[in-house]
């Protein structure tokens, strides 16, 4: 059972691994529009340079 | 423990009182933020001189979302000198402020809000959607965190829950190790429940500190009592923890509140949509060709050139070129009109077809635009009645609740020390009165939207629940049953006058009239000097012209006038032009179609038992027939605006609760005077009318549909309100009988909040178009 002392603080390591994640995702305005991306599969153009732009910017 | 909560929250309150206005310091060390928004061009856009050297502002504030909020903020830019109006819309955080700039800057005033947790926003097209989208993001972080905190002290909770199912068996969980898991719980519970609790602690101590039981006191509460129990109890003691309760209703609650703020979002778009019709610039003319300036950067004179497909940014006069203008946003009517050099031009109109070079009239908040956004901002930040009185319940319910809450506490200390704390916990939050907080406003919210997009803008949103009583409906005939637009169909010269000479005379004439019928000659004026003109309401105009008096109106008033008795020269509205020393008048007879839905919205009110009367300055015959084909029993002809005031007076006296629908300015005092007054206004005259609810729509059926959806905000209103009473009432008695759990509480408020929101969002659902010509089965089938 010992081993619960190394997990259970890697378990917490991991936690705040994914709030910081999340607030990122927040702070970098992916929850801001849940409507549109669903979308944009439907949208054949092959996009404006601007749009891939963007594209790039997010990964 | 209510009274310990109550005296330990006004102690607080008292320090912050004396502590906040002595520290001017702390002001202005913040006030440099804003610093900006005192420089002049800021002021002159954003703010309307109110006299001498006062100037009223519209700020948008981040973090509203109750009624105590609005006291809060009175209270304290009260005590800054100059401040003599505070105004909170409190559905979309739109604070009206009316200050002096040379006694308290506004920055200063932007930076106390700030302080005290409201920071404050310009009221530019963007700042709603800024503001929002803070509100969002910041909720969101709280929900998140909540989320995950609650998986992880849940699992090692769940860890517990089996040591302890398996310590009966006989095997178990050493203490050591349960020791270990309590401690880890607390140490991830407590910085949890601190962060995402915020919203509610801030908002339980804004209230205590004016002395006001607020919604979210006894959640506060009930928080930080759990979660500081349970750590006396990891650290010294033996018992139960309660984190993974504390840190689930955190979340529950968080959940409903984001819910709340979307929806309370959604109800403000239509407002903001109308604010976001501005462009972001303009091409100003110059000596040597245009350059694009900021809005904010125009003056009045200047000229400013406006292309195919672009908006136009102020209200102005078009001084070269003709277009189309599309007002639909103004005035709902989709129909495009022709513009050319010297008609107006309204702000956030569309411009196709052409361009148009424009020289500016009015700016910013002068414009009607601006108007028409006032009028509806004005309409939030009246507290409706109902909601007032769901207020207080909701205060009082809450001071219930503590009382409650602190007799079931002693009994079961007494009975069964152990479920004291579950208990409370349940009972505080279980009985939360947020659902009847909610009911009214949000209902009222959505109904005003949904009505905007119909094509009804509420001014005053106490008439939307009164509505359904009403009992008489007085009409206006000309202007409100018939188009706005008067046509000129035949003219019969009289005394010798040439038929170019009677329209130019009835052209000058009519200048000075408001009435609509006035319209028809507009086409007709050639700028003729018009000396002593007289407008007699209900009757005609009167003036000289070349020296020669003359007489344009009912026949009866022009024959009057000239001492004698002439009768018209057949149906139809006739008008009289006499010309001073002329024995036989001119007759001049113009027509009016009626609006499109008028058969339809008589028909629906008779429908629903609604008397519908019929009263106008027309004559006898022309209104008899109007009502004839109308299907109108109740008419009353030749009236002057002051006999219709008398006749709605006296059906109010007999009993009845009268509705007036007219134009809205000629009206005005009728409107007044009526239970509820319906205007029907288009463009600039929107703004200038006081009735409770304006039409914009060319056709009557707007009026129509307001009739249709009265009805149901009335419904849904009880609906919240009895859902909610009844929710609260019920669950209390359960939470003290101690078979409520915690988590069950919490979910049982939130899912409270969010059923009483759902249902009041059914009001914003635009239904889609029914056909003009059949209104009435589809009214009866929704009535039913």
């Amino acid at each position: 059972m010992k081993i619960i002392y190394v997990l259970i603080p890697l378990s917490l390591m991991l936690l705040s691994l994914a709030v910081w994640a999340f607030f990122w995702a927040v702070r970098n305005d992916q929850f801001d529009d849940l409507d549109t991306p669903a979308m944009d599969i439907l949208d054949d153009d092959e996009g404006s340079a601007d749009d891939q732009e963007t594209e790039a910017g997010d990964r | 423990m209510a009274t310990l909560i109550h005296s330990s929250g006004l102690d607080r309150y008292y320090d912050f009182r004396d502590a906040l206005p002595e520290r001017p310091d702390g002001v202005e060390a913040e006030a440099g933020r804003y610093a900006a928004w005192d420089r002049d061009a800021v002021l002159d856009f954003h703010t309307r001189r109110d006299g001498n050297d006062r100037r009223s502002i519209v700020l948008v504030l981040e973090n509203v979302h109750c009624a105590a909020c609005a006291w809060l903020i009175h209270r304290y830019l009260g005590q800054f000198a100059g401040v003599s109006e505070t105004r909170l819309d409190v559905g979309d955080g739109r604070l009206r402020l009316r200050f002096e700039p040379d006694r308290t800057p506004l920055s200063a005033l932007a930076a106390a809000l700030d302080r005290i947790g409201y920071p404050p926003h310009l009221d530019t097209p963007d700042s709603g959607i800024d503001r929002d989208r803070n509100e969002r993001r910041r909720m969101l972080r709280y929900l998140i965190v909540a989320a995950l905190g609650m998986m992880q002290v849940m699992s090692y909770a769940l860890a517990n829950y089996i040591g302890a199912g398996s310590a009966d068996a006989g095997g178990g969980m050493d203490p050591e190790t349960e020791h270990f898991f309590r401690l880890i719980s607390m140490l991830v519970a407590v910085p949890v429940a601190l962060y995402a609790g915020q919203p509610f602690y801030r908002s339980a101590v804004n209230h205590l500190r004016q002395r006001h039981l607020g919604l979210d006191v006894p959640v506060a509460a009930a928080i930080l009592l759990a979660l500081f129990s349970s750590v006396l109890i990891t650290l010294f003691g033996q018992g139960e923890v309660y984190f993974d309760s504390v840190v689930m209703f955190i979340f529950f609650l968080l959940l409903g509140r984001y819910a709340v703020m979307l929806a309370r979002q959604q109800s403000g778009a239509v407002h903001s949509a109308l604010a976001r019709a501005l462009p972001n610039q303009a091409r100003r003319l110059t000596a040597t060709g245009s350059e694009a300036v900021g809005l904010i950067e125009l003056q009045v004179g200047d000229s400013v050139i406006v292309a195919d497909g672009e908006v136009v940014p102020a209200d102005g006069i078009v001084t070269a070129g003709e277009a189309s203008v599309d007002e639909s946003l103004l005035s709902g009517e989709a129909e495009p009109r022709a513009r050319v050099a010297g008609d107006a031009v309204l702000a956030g109109s569309l411009v196709t077809g052409g361009s148009l070079q424009l020289r500016i009239e009015k700016l910013g908040s002068g414009t009607v635009l601006s108007g028409i956004v006032e009028l509806l901002s004005e309409a939030r930040r009246r507290r409706p009645r109902l909601a007032r009185l769901a207020d207080t319940a909701a205060a009082w319910f809450i001071a219930l609740i503590l009382l409650s809450t602190g007799l079931a506490a002693i009994y079961w200390w007494q009975t069964d020390p152990a479920s004291v704390i579950p208990v409370v916990l349940a009972m505080l939050v279980v009985a939360c009165p947020c659902a009847l907080a909610l009911g009214t406003p949000t209902a009222l919210a959505s109904a005003t939207r949904g009505l905007a997009l119909e094509g009804v803008l509420t001014a005053n949103p106490d008439a939307l629940e009164a509505l359904p009583r009403i009992t008489h409906v007085v009409l206006d005939k000309t202007g409100t049953l018939t188009e706005p637009g008067a046509r000129l169909v035949e003219v019969r010269s009289g005394a010798g006058l040439a038929r170019e000479e009677i329209l130019e005379l009835a052209g000058a004439l009519e200048r000075i009239s408001s009435h609509p019928i006035a319209r028809a000659f507009g086409p007709f004026d050639r700028g003729r000097r018009v000396e002593q003109a007289e407008n007699i309401a209900g009757a005609g105009v009167s003036g000289v012209i070349d020296g020669r008096r003359c007489w344009l109106g009912r026949a009866d008033w022009v024959a009057g006038c000239a001492g004698r008795r002439w009768v018209e020269p057949g149906d139809g509205i006739w008008l009289a032009l006499l010309v001073e020393g002329g024995d036989e008048p001119a007759w001049l007879r113009v027509d009016a179609r009626l609006r499109a839905g008028a058969q339809a919205l008589v028909a629906r009110l008779k429908g629903s038992g609604i008397s519908v009367v019929l009263a106008s300055g027309d004559r006898e015959a022309n209104v008899a027939s109007v009502a004839q084909a109308l299907g109108i029993e109740a008419f009353h002809a030749a009236m002057k605006p002051q006999d219709k005031l008398a006749l709605v007076e006296r059906l109010q006296r007999e009993g009845a609760r009268v509705a007036m629908v007219g134009d809205g300015i000629n009206d005005a005092p009728v409107l007044a005077g009526a239970d509820i007054s319906i205007a029907l206004a288009e463009g600039a005259a929107i703004a200038r009318t006081q009735a409770d609810l304006v039409s914009t729509g060319r056709d009557l059926n707007p009026l129509a549909v307001l009739f249709d959806q009265a009805p149901r905000v009335r419904r849904i209103i009880r609906q919240n309100l009895v859902w909610a009473l009844t929710y609260n009432l019920g669950a209390l008695p359960l939470a003290a009988a101690g078979l409520v759990p915690p988590w069950a509480a919490a979910i049982g408020m939130s899912a409270s909040s969010i059923a009483v929101v759902l249902n009041a969002r059914r009001l914003g659902k635009t239904r889609d178009r029914r056909p003009p010509a059949r209104p009435a089965p589809r009214a009866a089938l929704e009535t039913a």
